[in-house]
């Protein structure tokens, strides 16, 4: 008899553990806006589909133009001295040189800029996803001290006194004067189109078994299996747009940087930081949120140890990798070569001549 | 895929067929070569999440790291949970391994060879709810072999016993990765490496499946019952279970048999493919002497009476170094003297454990080459005698960048007993794929 009633017992612990762990606050990260290239777990990588575009943003000609006028001209910022491409550059990959970025008056930044090209796929903006949209992102560093400088109200002043764009705004918008949302909603139209494409590896993909070479295919083998790269790095983008600790922490004299956490303020959030897309990724070394590692066998060398520094809170798929030299080669052939874009209008977009801007 | 080898019935083939089994082999593994790029299949988990095998497998089917962890999370990628697709949401989470091949089988009198389908596995897996997933494994009945079969045993001798070798649900982070469930037939943590994750396919961990006199319980075999277990980020992880200890089937008496496991990780990694890891295990349970009077429920069950104790007990290590994977298990076993029908005026003791080491060779794993080493001493008045087994195999992996679930095996193992010298000589090609 005392057996069954243990035996009951135990039963009800797990019924009341099972129905108080239903009730318990959520532990995770707060759940993820749902975007059309985006759903819940990993998917093969693939060439990438076409870009998502908001209904309340259509793309049109004339707007992408206004948006890369926006993009390139540095008199949004407070000095006149800082674009969008300043850090964002075309040049660099649609990052810049790092290891950080240097804003206006070569204030340094604690992290480098994300790059722009395929950030029209993300579900969510920044390192931190502090932003849903492009939209809400392009309004960020005009105002952030360390970047543009600016205030919203001085940005908009300065546009409605210059005569080419205030025509150039009501053509596309079709009302003045020229407000934040018109000026957030062109900038990401013109991100929008700065995607990464055909490959190497988009071809493969497709059935051209001749687009990598052998030391590539392998590094593409290792990349979806021994790497673990896919683990984080899936799906058409290269990336699952969610947020990890690797252990890349500060060094002194940078300032401690808690990453996600400081949008969530969930514990679980210190020091993730947003999985960056792999396409194009040899244009813009250095890499890891704040530019810690300098090339790209840093970086595997980074991850085949099993991340940095430790951290109480290291994601748990950070394990060390246990790759060969001959391994890390093949992947670093396949992330040099392989996942470079052969659209040249987006590599090599140039910056806008200063008298082509509006005036 | 449970090892049966010592139930198979051989065929004698003349020596002249040698080598044209051993050319048809090669014929198909030159095939396999030439169309490996044309894989496409992969098993339920892999599948889903479009992984590579190796994304949780040093090479299938011994897990890594990673694919520990995502055991250890309930089949749900770890830090991930809420964010995987559910069975509802993707393909019908089936896989299907399966393992033909061909064996030479020798003792000191005779020698014998046959092609063999060696087992197949039938699995279902995946998460039904946020924290809620499941494993199914079926083995077919493999007969041997067909209805003009002219052998010794016809029919009463299958390769592999049907059985649901695996029906389990997971109820994951209970309370985080502390405490989670598994209810149901499953492999239980006790089992420091896991005998069905093994390379080797003819002799893998011979202290699992040492049957004593009159006891039942087999180490090695999945079990009915319920486990609790959890991990620490410190690296402890600890498993505690309740089983009928009848090997899968219904209790044979009114004792739940108990079983604990303790590990302790150091650096990062589980032990399997990074990091080291160290362990103890140990199982206590009861089994019955006397069925006399005994009724037999609607459900199977059986109250056997006069239950005397049994326990084994064990320690292990599992270390690793660059691509090398250094297992070592011992255990000891002792069985209450009413259950030893050899002596009955003592307790029967036993001990053994074996040391292995895998080495992963080629880019992504491609080949594995590993030595292993049995060894079990039972009381010198058992005449099945202290046992050594000697073991080396090979595989190696065809596959592409999607999946490489197809491995060539290639396994030799000797078997001796200090009991009249008696030995046994095991070679295995075999194919061994997953889909």
């Amino acid at each position: 008899m005392r057996r069954e009633l243990l035996s009951i017992m135990l039963l009800l612990c797990i019924i009341v553990f099972v129905v108080s762990a239903e009730e318990k606050p959520p532990r995770k990260a707060p759940p993820l806006p749902d975007v059309a290239v985006h759903s819940l777990g990993p998917q093969k990588l693939a060439p990438l589909p076409p870009v998502p575009v908001p209904p309340d943003n259509p793309q049109t000609p004339m707007k992408i133009l206004l948006g890369k006028q926006l993009y390139f001209d540095t008199r949004l910022s407070a000095d006149n001295n800082e674009s969008c491409a300043s850090c964002h550059d075309p040049a660099m990959g649609w990052s810049d040189k790092g290891p950080t970025s240097v804003g206006i008056k070569s204030q340094v930044g604690p992290r480098r800029a994300p790059p722009v090209s395929n950030s029209a796929y993300m579900p969510l903006q920044f390192w931190d996803g502090r932003a849903d949209t492009l939209e809400e992102q392009a309004k960020g560093p005009i105002i952030n001290p360390k970047e543009m400088g600016n205030t919203h109200e001085k940005m908009l002043e300065t546009l409605n006194s210059i005569p080419g764009y205030v025509e150039e705004f009501e053509t596309v918008f079709g009302k003045i004067p020229i407000d934040l949302d018109q000026v957030a909603k062109a900038i990401a139209a013109y991100e929008r189109t700065i995607v990464t494409t055909d490959s190497p590896f988009d071809r493969y993909a497709k059935g051209d078994k001749t687009a990598l070479t052998p030391l590539e295919a392998q590094g593409l083998e290792i990349f979806n299996g021994k790497g673990h790269c896919t683990a984080c790095h899936w799906g058409p983008n290269f990336t699952d747009g969610r947020f990890h600790n690797l252990g890349a922490k500060n060094k002194e004299p940078m300032e401690d940087d808690l990453g996600r956490y400081a949008v969530t303020k969930n514990d679980k959030d210190k020091r993730a930081f947003k999985t960056p897309t792999v396409r194009d990724v040899a244009s813009r070394p250095p890499y890891l949120h704040n530019g810690s590692e300098q090339t790209l066998w840093d970086l595997v060398e980074f991850y085949n140890r099993g991340g940095g520094d430790d951290d109480s809170n290291m994601d748990p798929l950070m394990v060390p990798l246990g790759l060969t030299k001959g391994e890390m080669e093949a992947l670093v052939a396949f992330m040099k070569v392989a996942v470079t874009s052969n659209n040249p209008e987006v590599a090599n977009e140039k910056p806008i001549p200063p008298d082509e801007f509006p005036k | 895929m449970k090892n049966q080898y010592h139930r198979m019935n051989f065929q004698s083939k003349g020596e002249g067929i040698m080598k044209k089994v051993l050319l048809s082999l090669l014929l198909v593994s030159i095939i396999f070569l030439l169309f490996a790029d044309r894989g496409n299949a992969i098993p339920a988990f892999a599948r889903k999440h479009s992984f590579n095998c190796n994304m949780c497998h040093t090479a299938y089917p011994k897990l890594n790291d990673f694919g520990q962890r995502f055991r250890d999370n309930g089949y749900q990628i770890p830090g991930q949970v809420g964010g995987e697709k559910s069975i509802f949401a993707t393909s019908p989470p089936i896989a299907i391994r399966a393992l033909p091949g061909y064996d030479i089988y020798k003792t000191e009198c005779c020698k014998m060879n046959s092609f063999h389908i060696f087992g197949v596995d039938i699995l279902a897996a995946g998460v039904f709810h946020e924290n809620l997933s499941f494993l199914f494994i079926y083995t077919p009945r493999i007969d041997e072999p067909a209805a003009d079969y002219t052998g010794p045993q016809d029919g009463l001798n299958p390769r592999q016993l049907a059985s649901v070798e695996s029906a389990n649900v997971v109820f994951s982070n209970v309370i985080d990765n502390k405490l989670n469930f598994r209810v149901g037939r499953f492999e239980p943590s006790y089992l420091p490496f896991s005998a069905k994750r093994s390379y080797y396919l003819f002799s893998p961990y011979e202290i699992y499946d040492f049957a004593t006199p009159m006891n039942t319980f087999i180490v090695g075999d999945n079990q009915l019952g319920i486990e609790a277990a959890g991990h620490f980020k410190s690296g402890f992880k600890y498993a505690v279970g309740f089983m009928n200890g009848n090997n899968g089937n219904p209790d044979n008496n009114n004792n739940k048999d108990i079983y604990f496991r303790l590990l302790k990780t150091f650096g990062r990694g589980d032990g399997q493919s990074a990091g080291q890891r160290i362990g103890i295990f140990g199982i206590y349970g009861m089994q019955p002497t006397s069925f006399y009077g005994s009724i037999v429920s609607p459900f199977g069950e059986t109250d056997g009476f006069i239950n005397k104790q049994f326990y084994r007990i064990g320690l292990d290590a599992s270390i690793n170094w660059s691509t090398l994977n250094f297992q070592f298990l011992y255990m000891i076993g002792k069985d209450d003297k009413a259950l030893n029908t050899l002596r009955p005026t003592e307790d029967y003791e036993y001990s053994g454990g074996f040391a292995q080491i895998d080495w992963a060779v080629m880019k992504n794993n491609r080949l594995v080459l590993s030595l292993l080493y049995n060894w079990v001493f039972p009381p010198d008045y058992d005449e099945q005698g202290k046992l050594k087994t000697y073991s080396v195999l090979g595989r190696y992996y065809l596959g592409n960048w999607e999946a490489v679930n197809v491995a060539l095996h290639l396994e030799y193992t000797y078997k001796g007993r200090t009991i009249c010298r008696f030995r046994e000589d095991i070679i295995g090609m075999v194919i061994d794929f997953a889909f």
